[in-house]
């Protein structure tokens, strides 16, 4: 016979707890726990939160990692030559330079990256195919962040 | 208050800064190398963006990414560390330009100490007393040797542009004179990019004597006593103590009182150390730091402050709060600088900390940036930490020096401990005895 774990009886006064507080406080999601169990209580319609600031170490590895997992070879990686804020975009508005599926020529420009107010064009380094693109318009890049990947 | 610093420097001053502001409530950013992506104050700053790689003309040094990175993480002011950009005019005039404050002199003070043959003419100016000499640059070989006649052999030939023990030549006779000028001058142009040089008389055993400045932007100049660093190789400092082992009271009040009253006259903000040569009694100003010094920790042992802590509060327009019958010495302090050397070759010797063990304990701190597990890496200066001790008397702080040094565990490198516990127990250092050639010759000699 298959023993199945026993369930927690569920803590009503808990979860409204939890929900009040959701409410108070404006946050999208509470979690909660002890005794080697959790509670997670979430808002079902919680708008996504843009996060905009310098970017931390820990947080760019695991982009990086996740963005460069499962690539094939004779793939390459395009990093960021310098800090500064990137823009897939000649100017705002305009279409972006590049999306993913696009065949590039060497030399072509894939990204802007602004310093001090100056635009430096990112080239592609040969011909290929873009795969992935890992940074969003405006994003603010660290010197060696991944950019693209070109096959 | 500053809401956010960036600190421009890496290593155990990045680390000595970050400090300061998180205990003012202050946030961080720390900017690096590739190289120091995992260094121990890139790890807790509040934020940290890679600015470039290992080399330090593109990473510490580069002016545009150091300041795209203020800009993109916000920062509301830069602190310069010591080294890199520190003492850069340029750079400090750069930050001000971009809208942020930079913690440190104005960039006309940085500019002016910059230039060894300017800071001296403004030292004498300012009532400071200075080695004799050509008195400004030696233009001609005629010059050089007309001006070594009057102030009389050995002299120094050392270059305008340059600083930290780097580029200079005594000569003992006019032929040495006519070769050192050549060798100088060269030297000069290729590594500061200026071959001006000028002469000074060479002093045959002095000490080196430093005496600390802290000023605010409202005229309100410290002086918080002098440090000893005699003991230096190859012009490069090991070990500095505060007080000076060779002063008293007396002298101690007079060369602060003479620097002090130089920088109210020179409207100085911020901190800076006047260095000066001392000899048969007599102090002789070589040339003056416009920024924080590697030592400063002695100092603050002995005063009871924390310098970066007062060098963010004077930047951000606060006043000092105290004044100079307001400054206290208590005990003494010293400070050995441990490199990742070996302690008799000196042979460098980067590598993987493994056991890693702090000494502790009353009157000990340690300033490093070191954790077990962290790569030193190559590509910088070889200083990996700073002990620095301090006792009610001289003895007291020699002998928990010396018991401090023996706690202290870098494993997984060669270091410069064992280097600092012969020194401890050498009569010469314990009897305070010692002048700037000492060391060199003591290491030298060999092992005893």
């Amino acid at each position: 016979m298959v023993k199945s774990p026993q369930k927690p009886d569920v803590d009503e006064d808990l979860v409204r707890k939890l929900a009040k507080l959701l409410e108070e406080t404006g946050l999208s999601e509470i979690e909660y726990g002890k005794d080697g169990w959790h509670m997670r209580v979430a808002k079902a319609s919680a708008a996504p939160v843009s996060v905009a600031m310098a970017p931390m170490p820990a947080d760019d590895e695991t982009v990086a990692e996740d963005g460069t997992q499962g690539l094939s070879e004779n793939t390459e990686i395009i990093t960021s030559p310098m800090v500064g804020v990137a823009y897939n975009t000649p100017e705002p508005g305009a279409p972006p330079f590049v999306k993913v599926g696009d065949h590039v020529t060497a030399r072509q420009t894939l990204f802007l990256i602004e310093a001090m107010k100056v635009f430096n064009p990112i080239e592609a380094p040969r011909d290929g195919t873009v795969v992935r693109i890992m940074v969003s318009n405006g994003t603010p890049v660290e010197y060696d962040e991944p950019l693209l990947v070109i096959e | 208050m500053f809401e956010k610093v960036l600190i421009a420097n890496r290593g155990e001053i990045a680390l000595r800064i970050h400090r300061a502001c998180r205990e003012m409530g202050i946030g961080t950013v720390a900017v690096h190398s590739t190289a120091d992506a995992d260094a121990m104050h890139v790890r807790l700053a509040d934020e940290s963006v890679c600015i470039g790689p290992p080399p330090a003309q593109k990473s510490y040094m580069n002016i545009p990414a150091i300041l795209t990175a203020a800009a993109i993480s916000n920062a509301d002011a830069i602190h310069p560390g010591y080294g890199f950009l520190s003492e850069n005019a340029d750079f400090a005039t750069m930050v001000e330009e971009h809208g942020f404050t930079f913690i440190g002199p104005t960039p006309e003070h940085i500019r002016i100490m910059g230039n060894k043959v300017a800071a001296k003419k403004a030292a004498r100016d300012a009532g400071i007393p200075v080695v004799s000499g050509s008195d400004g640059p030696v233009v001609s070989t005629k010059m050089a040797l007309e001006v070594a006649e009057e102030i009389s052999y050995p002299v120094i030939i050392k270059a305008s542009a340059g600083g930290g023990g780097r580029g200079m030549k005594v000569a003992h006779s006019p032929e040495d004179l006519r070769q050192g000028l050549k060798a100088a001058r060269n030297e000069a142009l290729a590594v500061f990019g200026n071959g001006e040089v000028y002469i000074e008389r060479f002093l045959s055993h002095p000490r080196h004597i430093e005496v600390q400045i802290l000023a605010d932007l409202y005229g309100t100049v410290v002086h918080l006593g002098e440090r000893d660093c005699s003991l230096q190789r190859r012009h490069q400092k090991l070990l500095e103590e505060a007080p000076s082992p060779a002063l008293n009271d007396k002298e101690r009040d007079k060369i602060g009182a003479i620097a002090r009253n130089a920088m109210i006259s020179m409207g100085y903000r911020s901190v800076g150390t006047l260095e000066f040569l001392y000899q048969d009694d007599a102090f002789y100003f070589i040339e003056m730091n416009t920024r924080l010094q590697v030592e400063h920790p002695v100092t603050e042992m002995i005063c009871g402050l924390d310098l970066v802590r007062e060098m963010v509060r004077v930047a951000a327009g606060a006043p000092l709060g105290f004044s100079q019958k307001d400054i206290r010495f208590s005990g003494h302090a010293i400070e050995c600088r441990i490199t990742a050397e070996h302690p008799e070759t000196f042979i460098p010797s980067p590598g993987r900390v493994e056991d890693y063990h702090a000494p502790g304990g009353l009157g000990v701190r340690v300033d490093s940036a070191l954790y077990s597990g962290y790569a030193v890496p190559p590509h910088y200066d070889s200083m990996i930490a700073k002990l620095i001790v301090h006792g009610a008397t001289r003895n007291e702080c020699l002998m928990r020096l010396r018991r401090a040094l023996g706690e202290y565990v870098i494993g997984g490198l060669d270091t410069t401990i064992a280097l600092h516990q012969r020194l401890v127990a050498e009569p010469a250092f314990v009897n305070g005895d010692y002048d700037i050639h000492w060391l060199e010759r003591f290491v030298d000699s060999g092992s005893s």
